[in-house]
This record gives C-alpha cells, structure tokens and sequence, in this order.
C-alpha cells in the first residue's frame, strides 16, 4: 500500500537521547552520511557535554530535500530515538519529558524490552498523532551479532525502514565510511570502537554484522509502519 | 621532514605551491562530509604552515590535535603542546616573530587567559592565525556554544572574521593567512567560529585536492623584519616609547595604536576579493524585515527567513564575514529596505547588536530589535526567531 | 647572518651618531675571541644605557654582552622591568612583548629558527629580573625548562620589584620590609637554582656579578650548552643599590660581601654538560 504523503515536509528533525558509550553520536553521523550519499541534506551533531559512560549523552540528525541550516539542540523535534530505558525511567535526558517538543504528526521509537508509558504520555502523544514504536533492539544486537555494542546499528536500521526515504545500500554505506575512513573521534568514542574492532577481528566482519544488525531492523520498522499506516515523513527527492 | 626540502614548485612535505586566488577559486572541489574540527585540519593542511602550538580546551581540542598530526605526517613544520593559553599565545607571538606562519586555536576561557597577548600580537604586526571556536565564559563552569568572548576580542587591533558553517571555516582560514600577511595589512587574524554549532556538526562541504598547497609566508617582506638575525633589526621592539617620557613618546604610541587599525581597514579590499564581499545578503531584496547576523545565528536566521516566506512574509538575512574590518558601508547598503533589523545573537550582551546600532547611527530610520538572544549555551530554534519577529510585527501594527 | 646586517649604509654615514658608527668600526662582531678583556678598547653592543649611576645590572648586562659568542646569530628576549630599560639599547636582535612571557617568547622564536635555518646556530638568551623570572613568568621559564627548549636564561636578582618602586618580590630575603611586604617578608627566597637544576636544566648558576670574568665565562659555557644540550639558567646578583640605600660606588661592595652569604656561589652542571664542556675546552671554544 502507498504511503501517505500529504504530510511529507522538506526537512525533519531527529532526537537521539542516550545513555554514553551506546553510540548515539555514531548513529547519528552515520544515518547522516548515508543520507548525504543519497543526495539528500544532512547535518549531525552530538549534544555539547563532557560525554561520560553511562551518563545522559544526545545527538542529532537532520535531514532535508532542502539546505539546512538550523543548527545545535533539536528542541522540536520530528522523531525521537530513545536508547536505552534509562533514559525514561531515570530521567538520563536533556529534555523532560522526553518526548518535550515534539511536532504534530511525530515518530518516537523507544529501545526497551517493556512498555514504558503512561496513559497519560500514551494520551498526549495521541493528541500530537505521534506514533509509538517500542522493541528491544538490543535483544536484537545480541542475537544477531553477539554484542550490545550494535545496539546503535539496529536504531539506525529501525529509523531508515520507518522513513522510507533511504534503502539499505545507503546504510552500508554510511557504515563503511565510518569504519573504514579515518576519523576523528572522542578519547572514549574511540576505546570503544577498538573493543568492538577486537571483538570481530577484521573490520570486514565487523560492517557485515553491523549490516546484518540495521538491515533486520529496518525490515522490522518497514513492516510495522506499513501496519500501523505510518504516513511519509520526508518528502522524496 | 625538513624544510630543506621546500623547492620553488612544491613544498617541504612535497605538495605543489598553487596561489590563494588558484586555491579558493580555481582548483576542482569534490564533496566530503565532516565537522568543523576536521576541515580545520584540511585547511591548514593546505597552507604551508610552519608552526604552531596547542592547548586543550573543550571545544577546540580535536581542531588542535589534528594539527599536531599534520605536523606527524610531516604537513606543519612545528608543533607542541603548551603549558596554557597565556603560554601558548606567546609562543606562537615568538613563532611568528621568528617569520613562521603560524596557527593556534582557542575557546572561551582560554582566550581570556590569554587576552594579554592579542593586543601585543596586533602591537607586533605578527599575522599569526587564531582559529577561536567560541564558547561560554565563567563563572559558572559552562562548555557550552556561547559567543561572549568575542566581544572582548573586538578592540585587541586584530582582524575579526566569522564564519558561518564547515565550508566557510575552510574557505576563510585559507583566505586569513593570505590577508593578514598582506604587507600593507600584516596583522592577526582571529577567525571565529561557533564551537559545536561548527566544530562538532558534521556535514557536507566541497573541498580542492590536497596535493595542492599555499606559497610559504615571506617574513622579508613583513613592515617589521622578523626577529631572525638575518636582517636589521627592527627598532619598535627595541623602542618600547614608556621609557622615553615625552611628547614625542605618546605620540609615537598613540600613531602606533592608530595605524595598526589603519592596517586593519586596509584589509578591506583583500577580503572583499577572497571572502566574495564582507557581508553576504539573502532572501528578498526589498524586505522590510532584515536579520543582521554572522555565524550561526545568520545560519538559523535563514531558517527563519525560509519558514517566513511559507507564512508570505518577506524578509532578508544579512551575513557579516567580518566584524573587524566592520562592513559599515554593506551593512548601509543591505539595510536601505530596512524597518525592522533583528539581530539575533548567542551570548548575552549583544555585541553584535551595538555594533550595528553604533554603525547605522544616524543613517538608517529603522529599529533595531537586539532579539531573539540566547546565551549559557542554548541552541536557537527557528520557533523562537519566527516567534519575535511576528510578535514585533503584530505589535507594530497594532493586533 | 653577519655583521653585515648591522652596516650602516654609506649614504647616511655623515649623518650617524658616533655612538653607531663605533658599533660597525669597533665592536667585536665575529670575532673567534671575544671577551671582557674587548670592554677596556672596543665598542659594546650597547649604545647607552638609562638604568641609575653605579647600577650593578647595567654593568651585568656589559659583561653579558662582551661574553656572548655569536652576536650576530643571537637573539635577545626580554621582560619588563628595570631590564626594559637597558634592551633598546642593545645592538642585537631583541623583543620585549609581555611580562613574564619571556621563555613562552623565547620558545617559540628558537623553535621556528631550529625550524627555518636547520644548519645554523641562532642562540636565544632570556635576560629577565627576579620579578619576571620568579614570580610572575615562573611557569613559563619552569615549563620551557620541563620542555627542554634549548636556550638560555638569565635572572637579574636585584630582590626587588625596582622599577614599580620598590615591592617586596619571591626573591626577597625572609624578614625583608619593602613596600606590599610592610612587616617584613614571610617567606624565603625562592631557591630559583635549584628549581632549575629540579626542572631539567643541564646546566645551573648562581653567582654575583662582582667578578667579570666568571659571569663571561658561565654566560658562555650557559649558551654553547644551551645550543646543544638544552636549557641552561643563570641566577645573577645585581643588588638594587637604590631601594637597599646604598650610593652609586657601593654595589661592588654589596656582591662581594654576598658572594659569602646569600649568593655563596652554587653550580650544577649535568653529566652530559660536563662531557661536552670538556670537549669544548679540548677545541679551544671555552
């Protein structure tokens, strides 16, 4: 079934809160790459902290058929990404509630293996005819790649197959390029990318699992949007 | 890596030396996607760049420790960490007194450990570059994207130049070197940047090879010989005019102070030419609604300026690339439409407001609303621009 | 370079002060054997000096200057102070920028001349008072110790803040009154000589200037070894017979009676230094 598009928009703002060392900074500069390879605008940026494991950490993507220049904290934001359970029921966000913010006709999907909201969240998100997805994606990392440390790569595979705008060689992409590039990253950014290089010997093996991680997720979110009638949220350039 | 093996045609790590105007006009570009940081280390990487010394301080680090891995790779001559900003400021001053073109970066706290030493760096001639990726000022602790320290920047006899995003970072820190070491210039040059809004967002930007790189510095032909025994030496080091105390003393200070900002406006025509005009204007060219910004702001004001128009609004944006050499006669020009200027800014004094209320003085019939204004480190959605500009509007006509 | 650079143009000749026609037809530039013996018949690399009658720091600086073993390769940096008084006048390349930025200065001008002439020797030499050195600058002269720049630092110790009118200073014997101290100072004297020898100089002095001979001979062992090795520091007394009450004839008289006391002569010099000053002197360079 087609896709509704009438409510498509020229630019849409993502919101990534949580928890530090999961990879949010990463994801979000991947699914930015991988939209750039397509032709469309994109920009990422991780929140200004000190970033420390475990502790609040939060990074943005924004994607456009058009230039974008808005820049910094997404403060309304079109699609929220929660990581991690924490980031809900401890509190571990800039933003309280998390879904502060949020447009009309928004997206959030939550990373938890229980629901985590109240009637009274459930209601308002209603209201805002905000659509809510919520899996245990790193069960889902575990399984298929034997480490939580993709977690990440199976947001990023959700995010993509709920859009619709970007297939999986876009993904794969982005992924190469930040794997095989050099690049520049935070002392503990760049710790775990040596833990998670140990743990799949060659890099090779390390994007195929990470491919394997988003492609299942996307397959996943691409058939619950078409369940749930989620409408196009980018317009298609 | 030495610098023995700099030939006419290429230089010590073996790229071919290309002019300025070759370099940011001519040569091919091909598109890459990285941060502010990163394309901080491409610039510099094409810019013969003999020395420089860094600190760390969030959010310049990863600028700074890029360039040490030039220097690794054999691109910068010379480099090291220093013991902290106060040090590191004078010790690029010794660099660049010594004839090395030479770079640093800083943020916030550590531009006003160093403050001493900008004036002293314009009093020296030196063109040394200062990348500042502005943040937040103490107390209290904040590392947060907030331009206040530029405003204590603007009267250091420095040249001043903002650049908007990642592109303009590479475009103007190429072009800097080449102005500031022109010899009837042959200042510093500051170019700020937001820190994070630019230094952590990653996006596209299009980018010459990097086989290519600018003709080294020329100390020779500075209007103060370098400090390297190989010329006579120079008397204003030697003269310092407080000893003598006399008329002739005050005066040779005061016409010091007077031409080192005399060398700066002389930069004018040079960055007219390689920044392609001090301000940039964009949006509907009759509008009554102007937003004056540089840097960021200017970026979220073109936000603006596209979600007025879905409202059937018109209005402008009028980008600064420089605040000193100030666009006093382009900001004239592009206001001329003008009713209502907004400047929206990210700190909490408005310098940048007074700069323009200063500069229009007299000479434009419209108000200046110093809004939105974030500070501490806030981002600056385009809601709340869109919010005061029609809530100014409907208050004007009477809603 | 060479002596050339300091030539006067024929042009302006008649028209030139005695005082710099001497510098280009007196002074001892590239002369294999410099010395204190040039100060009785040639021209010092110091045109006049404006520091107070019978300052044993004006004399320091005499001796310094007569000791220096390449001039016309060497690059003085400067502090402010009573020294500012005395660098414009020396023929030399010098900078005054900051106080207290003198070895964060001097830092970057060796390392951008190791970098540009990598087969010359350029030496920098710090000339800085106690204030500067001490106080206010002493982290940058400690951490261009810790770094092993390769130049070398001179203190003028007068144990006072003179130029500001006479303020206690880290370098002011305990007990002490000077001005901002007013019941006399509280601590000891910073034992400058040995935080050199603790922070990584090869090679560290402390001395009076009351001897010329020995103040040209460490000024020249301090610089050859800097030009090798790393930092060499040198801890001069240069009383401040002003702000101490003594007449413009008494400063001798001061540095010899602390040649005993409080600049009892201190000298510390790495294995290594020793090594190479035993060459040096094998090639007739010392």
């Amino acid at each position: 079934m087609a896709k509704d598009t009438s409510m498509a928009k020229d630019s849409i703002k993502v919101r990534m809160p949580a928890l530090g060392g999961q990879g949010a900074v990463t994801a979000a500069h991947i699914a930015a790459t991988a939209a750039d390879t397509e032709g469309y605008y994109a920009v990422s940026n991780p929140f200004f902290g000190a970033e420390k494991r475990m502790a609040p950490s939060e990074s943005y993507t924004r994607l456009g058929t058009v230039p974008i220049y808005d820049r910094g904290e997404v403060i309304y934001p079109d699609i929220v990404m929660i990581y991690h359970p924490q980031v809900i029921t401890m509190g571990k966000s800039y933003t309280m509630p998390f879904y502060a913010g949020i447009k009309e006709n928004g997206l959030v999907i939550i990373n938890s293996d229980i629901e985590l909201l109240t009637d009274k969240d459930r209601a308002f998100l209603d209201s805002k005819n905000v659509k809510v997805l919520t899996r245990d994606f790193t069960k889902f990392a575990i399984d298929m790649a034997g480490t939580e440390l993709a977690t990440n790569m199976a947001m990023l595979g959700a995010l993509f197959g709920a859009l619709g705008n970007f297939g999986k060689p876009a993904i794969e992409e982005g992924i190469k390029d930040r794997f095989l590039k050099k690049y520049v990253a935070s002392g503990g950014t760049a710790s775990l990318d040596s833990v998670i290089e140990k743990k799949f010997k060659k890099k090779r093996d390390l994007i195929e699992k990470n491919l394997q991680v988003a492609s299942a997720a996307f397959d996943l979110t691409e058939k619950w949007a078409e369940e749930v009638g989620l409408h196009q949220m980018l317009k298609t350039i | 890596m030495s610098i023995k093996n700099m030939t006419k045609e290429k230089n010590w790590s073996g790229q071919k030396l290309v002019s300025t105007d070759y370099m940011l006009f001519e040569a091919p570009r091909e598109k890459h996607f990285m941060t502010g940081s990163e394309v901080t280390k491409e610039a510099i990487k094409r810019c013969t760049v003999d020395a420089s010394v860094s600190y760390p301080i969030t959010p310049q680090s990863e600028a700074a420790h890029l360039i040490g891995e030039l220097w690794a790779e054999g691109y910068v001559g010379m480099y090291f960490r220093g013991e902290n900003e106060f040090g590191v400021m004078s010790e690029v001053a010794g660099c660049a007194m010594a004839g090395a073109r030479t770079v640093t970066t800083t943020s916030g706290p550590g531009t006003l450990r160093a403050m001493e030493n900008f004036p002293m760096w314009s009093g020296t001639r030196i063109p040394v570059q200062l990348i500042l990726m502005a943040r937040g000022i103490n107390s209290p602790l904040t590392i947060q994207p907030d331009n206040l320290e530029v405003t204590f920047m603007l009267e250091t006899g420095c040249m001043i130049w903002y650049a908007e995003n990642v592109q303009e970072l590479f475009d103007m820190t190429i072009a800097g070197f080449t102005v500031a070491e022109m010899p009837d210039v042959h200042v510093p040059i500051v170019t700020v940047v937001d820190g994070f809004f630019v230094s952590h967002t990653r996006e596209s930007v299009m980018l010459p090879p990097d086989d290519i790189a600018l003709m080294p510095y020329d100390p020779y032909k500075a209007p103060l010989p370098p400090i390297d025994s190989e010329m006579p030496p120079g008397r204003f080091l030697r003269d310092p005019f407080v000893m003598k105390s006399n008329y002739i003393s005050y005066a040779t200070h005061a016409s010091w102070q007077w031409e080192v900002r005399s060398a700066v406006d002389r930069s004018i025509p040079y960055a007219r030419h390689y920044l392609n005009g001090l301000a940039h204007v964009t949006g509907d060219l009759d509008a009554e609604i102007v937003f004056v910004a540089c840097g960021t702001a200017s970026h979220q004001a073109k936000e603006a300026n596209r979600e007025l128009t879905k409202l059937g609004i018109k209005s402008k944006v009028v980008k600064l690339r420089t605040i000193r050499p100030f666009p006093h006669a382009e900001l004239l020009e592009a206001t001329k439409s003008a009713k209502h200027i907004f400047v929206p800014e990210f700190n909490i004094v408005g310098w940048l407001e007074k700069e323009v209320t200063q500069s229009l003085y007299g000479k434009s019939e419209a108000k200046i609303i110093g809004r939105p204004r974030v500070a501490g480190g806030m981002s600056m959605p385009v809601e709340a621009i869109l919010h005061e500009v029609l809530e100014h509007v409907n208050e004007e006509k009477g809603a | 370079m060479s002596v050339d650079i300091y030539k006067i143009n024929p042009e302006f000749r008649d028209i030139m002060p005695k005082d710099i026609l001497d510098l280009e037809d007196n002074a001892t530039w590239g002369a294999e054997k410099r010395g204190i013996s040039d100060l009785t018949d040639k021209k010092e690399l110091l045109e006049e000096h404006s520091l107070c009658a019978g300052c044993p720091e004006a004399a320091a600086l005499r001796y310094i200057l007569t000791a220096i073993p390449k001039p016309e390769d060497t690059i003085i940096v400067n502090s402010t102070g009573c020294t500012s008084l005395m660098f414009p006048h020396i023929a030399l390349h010098t900078v005054h920028s900051l106080f207290g930025n003198q070895n964060a200065v001097a830092s970057g001008i060796k390392r951008a001349l190791t970098w540009r002439f990598p087969d010359k020797d350029k030496d920098v030499v710090v000339l800085a008072g106690d204030g500067a050195t001490v106080d206010i600058g002493l982290d940058y002269t400690l951490q261009s110790f810790f770094r092993q720049e390769k130049i070398t630092t001179i203190c003028f110790d007068n144990e006072v803040y003179a130029n500001t009118g006479g303020q206690e200073s880290g370098s002011t014997p305990k007990g002490q009154v000077f001005k901002m101290a007013p019941k006399g100072k509280v601590f000891d004297k910073v034992p400058m000589w040995e935080l050199a020898v603790t922070s990584g100089c090869q090679y560290s002095v402390k001395l009076t200037a009351s001897a010329p001979k020995a103040v040209a001979r460490v000024v020249r062992e301090a610089i050859f070894i800097a030009r090798e090795l790393g930092p060499t520091y040198i801890h001069l007394y240069t009383p401040c017979i002003l702000e101490i009450g003594l007449s413009a004839s008494e400063g001798l008289w001061e540095m010899k009676e602390q040649d005993k006391d409080r600049f009892v002569s201190f000298k510390y010099v790495s294995p290594e230094a020793e090594e190479f000053l035993k060459q040096c002197k094998k090639e007739g360079r010392l």
